[in-house]
């Protein structure tokens, strides 16, 4: 990072150099070659900035502030185009903590994305140890693990509601085959059933990303600090607990929490899976919200919920923004 | 058993489990291929047939005539996105990289956070702010609010890219008397081609694969992706399975073709921009 500073880089550092050289002299007279070489430089770096500034405020900033200006209006249908409703005080946030739907929504929200993580964590963690064998067939294991990204998320969903079928779906079909149940199980219709069904998918799709990260952990692990453990007598189990978990934990505290960030996002599996079905029983906060805005064309209590999500979804940004620490360090010029 | 038997039986061990798992993780997607292919009778029979089962192309017929207006339109939807993604996030990561600015860390932060918004809570208020701006129900509005999956990753995996880019390579340019928007032009962005392709075909699935801004900013039936023309097939009671499927194959395929192309750069791609952020 140090020889980076002194060959070049431009900005900031280029100035406390020509200041040293020109020492003694005025401040304004100070290297006049270098401030404009300097200011010009900054110039430039804003211009490559600023539609990417303009593009954070309009498609960002912007519809964050407004949901939270739509979250204290009446709105309905009449109002769409006119931008501003009636000022509703906290009434949008009363209905939501009053209405069973969306109470109800936040708790399987949280049931949901604690479910997909546990889930996601023991199998992509399992799956990427298994990786990091020798055995013949890895390479095309590990290569075709992420064919579930191939797919779009609603394809994803519309894929499992076929397999999930009450009648002629493969799940049952299976299931009655092998003699595990005796008639057809109704995934997707029953209350009990609807919201694990969509888990099962959820898991399905979340597993590579858990696999992709946690073994390119595991492959960082420094093969001498394994073979030491293996000397001083160490099991497969303490290896794992007392040397490779500790290791990785901070790329493992990382997965986890972009798993919880994309899993409290989940919308179009949903969707397409149930509707949010049967009786609002499988409806998570993003679907339910979508419901209320545009169904119902309640906008304001949409916008409330959307917040209820938001807030959820932004408690982790700080510790996001700790984990992600390295990044930002280098940001400020302090360096690793 | 002997040591070097039981090492043996491990391997094949090994080896069972990983078959199994490609099994659960592949099945899905042969179904839909399997399923493209079925008649309505065979997929209305109440049976689910594990091998093609009277093959017909009654399926693709159907979807050609109904869906390929709607692949164009996510194509369009797709290369826009990528369009939009590489002219926004290629000269703002260079900048965040390698110019210090005093905005630096504000800006990386709020691109770390933007990745965490849900995006129902961002479309929620586009719909109505592209009432506003009249957007709403057309390709640019669309393209922007997809920009907004792309955008923040695309920036922060290019500026991981641009850090290992040595400062002499630009120092050299400006010493020939290159501006910096040569420099930039010139030097940066061809040594940044793996880097920008990768982003490229990230953003573009993003724009082919959206469903929500699709469901929400679009509310007509002149501009319709092919995601959204899949989700209105889904009838509650007589779905048209054998068109689903058909379908289904339609937008897996462009997906598929650019993952393989690009798929030696999407693992290091997606680590530098969710560890490194």
């Amino acid at each position: 990072m140090a020889q980076a500073d002194t060959a070049g880089e431009v900005g900031a550092r280029a100035l406390p150099a020509d200041a040293g050289r020109q020492a003694g002299s005025a401040p304004p007279a100070r290297a006049r070659r270098g401030m404009t070489t300097w200011r010009r430089q900054r110039l430039a770096g804003s211009l490559f900035l600023a539609p990417a500034i303009l593009y954070l405020l309009f498609a960002f900033a912007l519809p964050i502030i407004y949901n939270v200006i739509l979250s204290f209006e009446n709105s309905s249908p009449a109002t769409i185009s006119s931008l501003t409703a009636p000022f509703a005080g906290f009434a949008n946030y009363r209905f939501i903590l009053d209405d069973p739907t969306s109470r109800q929504a936040i708790v399987h929200t949280f049931e949901f994305t604690a479910g997909s993580l546990v889930g996601q964590f023991v199998i992509g963690f399992a799956m990427a140890l298994l990786f990091t064998l020798r055995f013949p067939g890895r390479a095309i294991g590990r290569t075709l693990i992420i064919v579930p990204w191939l797919l779009p998320l609603i394809v994803t969903g519309v894929i499992f509601k076929f397999l999930f079928q009450l009648e002629g779906g493969a799940v049952n079909q299976l299931l009655m085959n092998v003699g595990l149940a005796h008639r057809p199980i109704d995934w997707l219709d029953d209350p009990h059933l609807a919201l694990l069904t969509a888990l099962i998918a959820n898991i399905w799709l979340g597993v590579p990303f858990f696999v992709l990260l946690l073994y390119s952990a595991l492959q960082e692990v420094p093969v001498e600090v394994k073979e030491a453990a293996l000397m001083d007598g160490a099991g497969p189990w303490q290896r794992l607990r007392l040397i490779i978990v500790p290791i990785i934990l901070p790329v493992i505290e990382v997965t986890l929490l972009l798993g919880f960030v994309f899993t409290v996002k989940v919308f179009d599996l949903i969707i397409a899976l149930t509707g949010g079905g049967p009786a609002n029983v499988s409806q998570l906060i993003t679907t339910w919200s979508y419901n209320l805005s545009f169904q119902q064309f309640s906008f304001g209590e949409g916008a409330a919920l959307n917040n209820v999500l938001l807030v959820l979804a932004l408690i982790c940004s700080p510790l996001y923004l700790l984990l992600s620490r390295g990044s930002l360090r280098r940001s400020s010029g302090e360096g690793k | 058993m002997t040591r070097l038997q039981r090492s043996r039986a491990l391997r094949w061990l090994c080896t069972l489990a990983t078959l199994a798992a490609l099994v659960v993780v592949l099945f899905p997607v042969y179904a839909v291929v399997v399923g493209s292919f079925e008649s309505t009778d065979t997929l209305f029979s109440g049976n689910y047939y594990w091998l093609p089962h009277a093959a017909t192309l009654d399926n693709y017929r159907t979807v050609i005539q109904a869906q390929s207006g709607n692949v164009l339109t996510s194509l369009i939807v797709g290369l826009g996105t990528a369009l939009l993604a590489l002219v926004v996030a290629v000269p703002a990561a260079y900048a965040l990289a390698k110019y210090r600015l005093k905005v630096t860390v504000v800006i990386v932060s709020a691109l770390l956070v933007a990745q965490i918004v849900p995006s129902i809570v961002l479309a929620t208020s586009l719909f109505i702010i592209f009432h506003w701006v009249h957007l709403v129900n057309t390709y640019p509005g669309l393209i922007i609010a997809d920009g907004t999956y792309a955008i923040p990753f695309a920036i922060l995996v290019l500026r991981a890219f641009f850090f290992g880019l040595p400062n002499e390579v630009m120092q050299a340019a400006r010493v020939d008397g290159a501006s910096e928007w040569q420099t930039f032009r010139r030097i940066v962005v061809p040594l940044a081609r793996s880097a920008v392709i990768t982003v490229a075909v990230f953003s573009f699935l993003n724009g082919w694969g959206d469903f929500i801004f699709a469901l929400t900013v679009l509310n007509g039936t002149n501009i319709v992706p092919i995601t959204l023309g899949i989700y209105t097939y889904l009838g509650n009671y007589s779905t048209d399975w054998g068109a689903v499927m058909a379908s289904a194959a339609f937008a897996i395929v462009p997906a598929a073709v650019m993952l393989v192309i690009a798929q030696r750069y999407i693992a290091s791609g997606l680590t530098a921009g969710s560890v490194v952020g």
